[in-house]
């Protein structure tokens, strides 16, 4: 049998040649539906950040420009997203023995952390405003609000759909955001910044979920990945981008009532609280996520795994010949990829080949598609 | 008001705790509540009638009242045995006893009326008795109810200090005049001879009452049971008090003339007095002593009786409650005299837990269970489950574990050092800030705020760090410190951007800095950076780049205080130096982990933005360069953005699992001395990643030839690849024939599924015996 890490060499780029590379990007990014939806909001934002900025310039409006750096920093949210995708279907080389799947999650927590900022931001920001409310002009602010409102209902409607749907929603929430920020000035930008940035977030965060559990699809052989597009995208991360929708969608009613109030009543200290009660909304809606990404990345045992975990080392440690299980270590290397190590302690005269099969049965069956399992015969 | 003479006697012999069905459990609760309620309302309804009755007579009233009724109730003369002349002294003595500290009540009462009375006066013995045992005994019971000490402390405290009542002046101002006799005019020129207030005064006496109060039940706790059950002895000691203040009571009529208009009035309220505060609540709390536990019941009435007092003194001078009262009790007079306030709100919540902290069970009497009797006939307890692990947890002790913990290890100890000093500033800035109303002073305190976050992110990480492996993580949580070094960086990289994009604005619009205040401050900014600098090249001489960090520490906190008026400053200015550092980092190579890595980059990107702002300072005074400062910001941002690049790129790496680049050259070459040990055919998926900075995890699976000792070859593998540094290993040994049935099961999930199952029916066939 011929080792077969020799085989890893082709896949290393010969040479450095940068139009290949990129339109290598281009294809790749191209095939997945996940990275192509992804690659077209990324330049429809950046189209509207280039265009506000130069108008912005053009126009000499410090808002508009100010405004349009932070549509870039929302872009890096989605840039962030759309590398991982790609990234996370490269090969496995030498040094990266597992393959790069573990970005999805890597981008899934950066744009966590991203969200968190922003939400950090959003709040102290209002808190500032709260103490000493700034002359917000109003004027062009409500219809622009509203229209935002409607692009995220649509956007919850055709997400509760199908995954596929709410993409679209996505981009015209973007879009119609860009546009509010641009007539409203600074006053309001970051609300609606945040909240815009948001939910692009999710929307990568969700796919890239997806894209994932795909990709790994070979327990044992590293070197042919299949990226069959998959179902197995996990049910609550599409949760968690629905509920990112939601709270934006509050966060553009937060806008409009502020805006209500603020013409009708000149309640100048509604913009502030509204912001403050969005900022709370995000940090909330993306704890979930965090938590999640954190835990895989720190090499947690997979909560599916909780319970199921004891009764298998139940059930291994009374298979013939074992005498004892030590050092368990079960973790995930992305959604839905479980790897495990354990050791056994066995009888010198048992049939270790039988229990290596059968401690591999097991926990095939609750799902965990790697495992390593040690042998070692106990002395008499 | 000698309530529950003896409630240790009828339910202080329970061995374990009681689990009556929760339904009568709640009816006895609810009896408890309106009692407690119908209690407070005759205290209040007292604290009126004693303005105008004088407080003997009032006391005898009472006294009388009770007596008439419970003897008619109770029948202590015609119902159990008689009772010789010798205990007849004895209850006379408990009379007496009890009209002294009913008096003490009484006159506390008016002194700071119902509320106050009722948090201070209404404990019950259990309360006191473990406050005490806290106080002055050395075993109080644990820290929980040290802390309920505390609270009762402070509540007394609270309102003896904080609770700033309009009467006091008031009453200050004539402290003569209305006494109407020679005792209360006694007890007024004592309490003015001692140099307090008749309000701190009432609080003083009410506490001392208190005690008295508890150390007469405890005493009489003895009689009751000689004299036959607590009812008994309470009707004669009614009867009794009754009878000795009679004189007293003819003489003071005889001296004095009364206040009273009618006493035909007063029966209503006197009536509902007797029957609510003496009476009702005196046989409702035995039932439930008797039915729940004693400190349950203790709990429970205290709370609720507080709780209606907070309730009735919100209502009691309402005007609508005026006009309702007018009808029945003409006495009243306007008066507006004991309000709440919030000393009082803030001492009965800490009454309140308290109460609830001090008549918890304590944990020696009742931790275990019975659970029969040893043929010796002595009890057996069972110390089962929460009695021994649910040990109530020390907020002192918490802390002084913690700081222990923190301070034991170099790293945690400068970020906590750093973290001590950065919050220090930062508060003296936002109470300056907010004591000047400068609002760039308030929102640069809050920038130090965020600034601080990393740093606690990194205290906690290395904290977090030496935690034991558990079931859940079962790598250990080593881990935290790239996660919190990755953090640290992202963090670093949103600042340095915002930075940017604040910069890019100011160049297309300078804004006008006002330089004058900027420059003290700058260039104490710029002295203490240079400290710092010192601090960290020194440091750096020692080979630990941390020691440095401390120094800087407080560059950072001026850096921010320009930050305030420079506007963006602050964070640029960390730029300059981070790039420095990121220098300095590699020379130290591997030495620091992720995590202080971090916290090192943060701590010198904001050190040394005082730098970028002192220079642009000066070249706007100088020059009038305005377009300097956000040059400096640029310049700044750039530097941050490189100097992070390295961590971030690093932590990815580890969390992506990559091979550890330090180890790979040994890795190979481990690999292919693997290969020629004797017997190995191949190898297979070898995965080595670094979890944290100790710990690298490898798995590994081996084919071997059919006739080799496997063992024999695990330890080789083993060595082999611990020497190459890999410290966590599995070897996964396959033999031809597994081989070939596990690339059979790798073809597809459904078959192996169903291939799965086929073997698990092979394998209940086979396992019958098992083996543990």
């Amino acid at each position: 049998m011929l080792p077969l890490s020799i085989k890893d060499d082709e896949y290393k780029p010969a040479k450095f040649n940068l139009l290949v590379k990129i339109s290598g990007w281009f294809r790749s990014i191209l095939a997945d539906k996940t990275s192509r939806n992804l690659f077209f909001f990324l330049c429809l934002n950046l189209s509207f950040a280039f265009v506000e900025l130069l108008y912005g310039i053009w126009s000499n409006s410090l808002g508009l420009i100010s405004d349009s750096f932070h549509m870039f920093f929302d872009c890096t949210a989605l840039l962030a997203g759309l590398a991982a995708s790609v990234i996370s279907r490269w090969r496995s080389n030498d040094s990266f023995s597992y393959g790069y799947v573990r970005a999805e999650v890597l981008a899934g927590f950066v744009n966590g952390l991203f969200l968190i900022f922003t939400a950090f931001f959003i709040f102290s920001e209002g808190v500032e405003r709260a103490l000493e409310p700034p002359d917000v002009h109003h004027d062009r602010l409500l219809p622009v609000s509203i229209a935002g409102l409607l692009v995220n209902l649509v956007g919850i409607f055709v997400f509760q759909h199908g995954g596929h749907g709410h993409s679209h929603g996505d981009e015209g929430h973007g879009h119609s955001h860009s546009l509010f920020n641009g007539s409203a000035g600074h006053g309001h930008s970051h609300g609606s910044h945040g909240h815009s940035h948001e939910s692009k977030h999710g929307h990568d965060h969700g796919h890239s979920h997806g894209g994932h559990g795909h990709s790994h699809d070979d327990p044992h052989c590293h070197d042919d990945h299949l990226h069959t597009p998959g179902k197995g995208s996990s049910k609550q991360i599409l949760q968690g981008v629905f509920l990112h929708i939601v709270a934006d969608t509050l966060g553009s009613v937060g806008v409009i009532i502020s805006a209500i109030l603020m013409q009708k009543y000149d309640l100048m200290i509604a913009d502030p609280i509204c912001s403050m009660l969005i900022s709370i909304l995000i940090g909330v809606s993306v704890v979930p996520l965090l938590r999640e990404s954190i835990g895989i990345l720190m090499q947690r045992t997979p909560p599916p795994l909780d319970h199921t975990l004891p009764e298998c080392y139940q059930r291994v440690q009374q298979l013939k010949g074992v005498y004892n299980l030590q050092e368990p270590h079960f973790w995930t290397l992305c959604t839905d990829v479980y790897i495990g190590t354990l050791k056994l302690l066995v009888a010198p005269d048992a049939d270790s080949r039988w229990i290596l099969s059968q401690t591999h049965n097991i926990f095939t069956q609750v799902g965990v598609r790697q495992l390593y399992v040690q042998i070692e015969v106990a002395a008499m | 008001m000698d309530e529950k003479y003896s409630s240790n006697v009828i339910s202080g012999g329970k061995l374990g705790r009681v689990d009556a069905p929760n339904a009568r459990l709640t009816r006895y609760i609810v009896l408890l509540y309106f009692t407690k309620l119908l209690k407070a309302f005759g205290i209040f309804e007292s604290y009126d009638l004693l303005k105008v009755v004088h407080i003997v007579q009032f006391l005898f009233i009472l006294k009388m009242g009770c007596a008439v009724i419970l003897v008619f109730f109770q029948k202590p003369f015609s119902s159990g045995k008689m009772i010789p002349k010798r205990q007849w002294i004895k209850i006379l003595k408990h009379a007496v006893m009890s009209c002294v500290i009913s008096l003490l009540g009484f006159f506390g009462l008016t002194l700071c009326g119902p509320l106050r009375t009722l948090l201070l006066f209404e404990h019950s013995d259990l309360v006191v008795i473990s406050l005490l045992s806290v106080l002055f005994t050395s075993s109080g019971g644990g820290p929980s109810k040290t802390r309920g000490a505390a609270f009762f402390i402070i509540a007394v405290i609270c309102l003896l200090l904080f609770d700033n009542d309009d009467l006091m002046a008031k009453m200050a101002e004539h402290p003569e005049g209305h006494h109407d006799s020679a005792l209360t005019h006694a007890l007024y020129t004592g309490i003015a001879f001692l140099g307090v207030a008749d309000h701190k005064g009432g609080v003083v006496l009410l506490v001392l009452a208190l005690c008295l109060k508890v150390a007469f039940n405890t005493a009489s706790r003895k009689l009751s049971v000689e004299i036959g059950g607590t009812k008994r002895l309470y009707a004669l000691s009614n009867l009794v008090s009754a009878v000795v203040l009679l004189p007293w009571v003819i003489v003071l009529s005889a001296t004095t003339e009364s206040k009273v208009e009618s006493w035909s009035g007063l029966i209503l309220p006197f009536a509902m007095i007797i029957f609510s505060v003496m009476i009702l609540d005196f046989y409702v709390e035995s039932i439930c002593m008797a039915k729940l536990e004693t400190s349950r019941c203790a709990r429970y009435g205290s709370i609720f009786l507080f709780l209606s007092g907070l309730l009735l003194a919100n209502f009691w001078t309402h005007p609508l409650t005026d006009q309702l009262r007018a009808v029945s009790n003409p006495v009243h007079q306007s008066s507006t005299e004991h309000v709440l306030s919030g000393g009082v709100l803030v001492s009965a919540c800490f009454f309140i837990m308290a109460d609830s902290i001090l008549s918890a069970p304590s944990s020696k009497g009742q931790k275990g269970t019975l659970v029969g009797y040893s043929p010796e006939g002595t009890p057996l307890y069972n110390f089962m489950g929460d009695a021994l692990q649910h040990t109530s947890q020390s907020l002192p002790r918490f802390i002084k574990d913690s700081l222990k913990q923190i301070l034991e290890e170099y790293d945690s100890r400068q970020i906590f050092y750093f973290l001590c000093l950065n919050l220090a500033f930062t508060f003296v800035e936002l109470f300056y800030g907010v004591w000047t109303n400068s609002l760039g002073l308030i929102s640069d305190g809050f920038h130090m705020l965020f600034d601080c976050s990393a740093l606690v992110l990194g205290l906690f990480a290395a904290l977090m760090t030496r935690w034991k492996a558990t079931r859940i993580y079962s790598y250990g949580y080593g881990r935290v410190e790239i996660l919190s070094g990755f953090i640290n960086g992202l963090f670093l990289m949103v600042i340095a951007f915002f930075v940017f994009v604040e910069s890019v604005t100011r160049l297309i619009d300078p804004p006008n800095i006002n330089t004058d205040m900027l420059t003290p401050v700058s260039v104490g900014g710029l002295l203490v950076n240079l400290v710092g600098i010192c601090a960290f090249s020194h440091a750096h001489s020692h080979g630990a780049s941390k020691g440095s960090c401390s120094g800087h520490d407080h560059g950072h906190g001026h850096g921010s205080a320009e930050h305030s008026h420079g506007g963006h400053g602050h964070s640029h200015g960390g730029h300059g130096h981070s790039h420095g550092h990121g220098h300095s980092h590699g020379s130290a190579g591997g030495g620091m982990n992720a995590n202080m890595r971090g916290v090192y980059l943060h701590v010198l990107a904001d050190t040394l933005g005082s730098v970028g702002v002192i220079i642009s300072t000066i070249l706007i005074k100088q020059f009038g360069w305005l377009i300097a400062d956000p040059i400096c910001s640029l310049f700044i941002a750039t530097l941050i953005f490189l100097s992070v690049i390295p961590l971030l790129k690093d932590a990815c790496e580890v969390l992506l699992l990559r091979t550890p680049p330090q180890h790979e050259k040994d890795l190979n070459f481990a690999l292919e001395k693997i290969q020629k040990i004797e017997g190995v055919l191949s190898y297979r998926d070898p995965h080595v990643w670094r979890h944290s900075a100790s710990v690298i995890a490898g798995t590994i699976h081996l084919q071997l030839m059919s006739d080799v000792v496997e063992q024999r070859v695990i330890q080789q593998v083993s060595a082999v690849l611990k020497d190459a540094g890999v410290n966590n290993l599995t070897i996964q040994l396959e033999k031809e024939a597994y081989f070939q049935h596990m690339s059979g099961l790798s073809t597809g999930f459904h078959e192996v599924l169903t291939m799965t199952q086929q073997m698990e029916s092979i394998k209940y066939y086979k396992d019958g015996t098992c083996i543990m």
